[in-house]
């Protein structure tokens, strides 16, 4: 309990709000009840009313009065003051993700049409080998085949320059459960076996063979039905063509 | 106070005019703010902006801050101004109230006592936000002359005891901040500003009857 001497004393300190914030509270609820208190204040109040104006007016900024005016009123105003610095940053930090999330994507995109023209260039590069043997073939066979009602053939374009074959087996039905359509280079040492051909019925097969290892003198091609995981040196099974240079 | 044109249209509150306030003409504005006349607001606002917006930025050190605390006063002074007692009191004072114990309230619940006192450090003590000397070209701003005379009763204030006032009245400060930061006794503090008030009690007196 705080003597009434106590508020009378701290009156001005009131006023002035100097108090510290329980004795201003206390204050405050002490005058609630305390006719003499409530009017000396109220005088003290109006003895230091003029008091603030001690201070150097501080010209408002330009549009200031007509915005105080306007949010007296309630009328819309602009954003909060602390608004925008807080606008400001969010739309930098939405720009800056913007930015990072799109180069990103641009870098993604790079990366993805880099592998895509990577792999044009190498499709190109291996059509163009593939035109060139056929165009620089120093020499060019063919071989009917004929399968029951089926009649097909083998193409050879031999290039010289490049050691190399183009070989287009076409007109073939798919190979019998069990069996393999086998390709063979003829060589001055014996026959030696070269790759295994799909055949579906339907599309060419094309190959692009160099010539075998260790083979000194390639003169000829053939193409057997083999069992399926056969590893002779030599064919075993039907002879579909056999083409010499 | 530009007097409006027209009866029916409301001045621009930036507009250049006479900025004189006779004792006939505030009892005016406050009625015509109880009337809910918007011109009394647009009066007013011209008038008391640049005297709130001292009371505010002298405690806020923040000039945007300031500038809402300023707002909060004037949108009391329009939406609740059944508050005002015309009989104990006039409408500037009324507001300079308003406005220091919002800036007080805001100062002390948002604990920024401390920042500022760095600002103001930084901006080299007491002089910052104190009562400022007359500067000519200010002459024209109404209540002047109150400013004049506050100032001129402050200055007669011994030093250590316009001290202390400078920081509780100007700065809000509390009695033990003051102490702390002026590293002398509560007990002084204390005494200074009571014999302070006393003072400007004194030479204030004259200015109840004034109006800006």
């Amino acid at each position: 309990m705080i003597a009434h001497d106590w508020f009378v004393e701290h009156r001005t300190d009131f006023v002035a709000r100097t108090l510290e914030p329980d004795e201003e509270r206390s204050f405050t609820e002490h005058l609630g009840g305390c006719a003499d208190c409530r009017a000396a204040i109220a005088r003290l109040e109006q003895e230091l009313a003029w008091l603030p104006m001690g201070l150097a007016p501080v010209p408002p900024r330009p549009g200031l009065t007509r915005s105080l005016v306007a949010g007296a009123l309630g009328e819309r105003r602009g954003p909060p003051r602390w608004l925008v610095p807080f606008a400001l940053a969010a739309s930098l930090a939405l720009s800056l993700g913007a930015w990072f999330w799109a180069l990103g994507t641009t870098r993604a995109f790079e990366r993805q049409l880099a592998q895509e023209r990577g792999r044009l260039v190498e499709e190109l590069a291996m059509t163009r080998d593939t035109l060139g043997i056929i165009r620089e073939a120093g020499m060019v066979r063919h071989a009917s085949i004929s399968m029951g009602k089926k009649q097909g053939g083998m193409l050879i374009f031999a290039d010289e320059r490049t050691h190399r074959w183009n070989v287009v087996v076409y007109g073939l039905p798919a190979s019998e459960p069990g069996e393999v359509c086998q390709f063979w280079f003829i060589t001055d040492s014996g026959m030696v076996r070269g790759v295994e051909v799909k055949t579906d019925g339907r599309s060419p097969a094309l190959l692009t063979l160099p010539m075998p290892p260790n083979a000194r003198n390639v003169m000829g091609a053939a193409l057997t039905i083999e069992p399926m995981g056969a590893t002779g040196a030599a064919p075993a099974g039907v002879e579909l063509a056999h083409l010499m240079l | 106070m530009a007097v409006p044109d027209s009866q029916h249209r409301l001045p621009r509150p930036d507009a250049p005019g006479p900025r004189l306030l006779s004792d006939a003409r505030e009892a005016s504005l406050a009625a015509g703010l109880i009337a809910r006349d918007e011109r009394a607001l647009v009066q007013l606002v011209e008038v008391a902006t640049p005297w709130l917006l001292a009371v505010a930025q002298a405690m806020l050190a923040d000039r945007d801050e300031a500038e809402e605390v300023v707002q909060e006063a004037f949108t009391i002074a329009w939406r609740r101004v059944d508050l005002f007692d015309q009989s104990s009191g006039r409408l500037m004072p009324w507001l300079l109230r308003i406005t220091r114990n919002r800036a007080i309230d805001r100062l002390r619940g948002r604990r920024r006592r401390v920042d500022k006192a760095r600002r103001l450090l930084a901006l080299g003590g007491l002089g910052a936000g104190s009562a400022a000397p007359v500067e000519p070209d200010e002459a024209g701003t109404p209540g002047w002359q109150v400013h004049r005379a506050v100032h001129a009763a402050l200055a007669a204030l011994p030093p250590d005891q316009r001290d202390v006032v400078q920081l509780a009245y100007f700065e809000g400060l509390t009695h033990s901040e003051i102490a702390g930061r002026l590293a002398i006794p509560l007990g002084t503090v204390k005494t200074r500003l009571r014999l302070a008030f006393d003072k400007l009690r004194g030479g204030l007196s004259s200015l109840k009857d004034w109006v800006v």
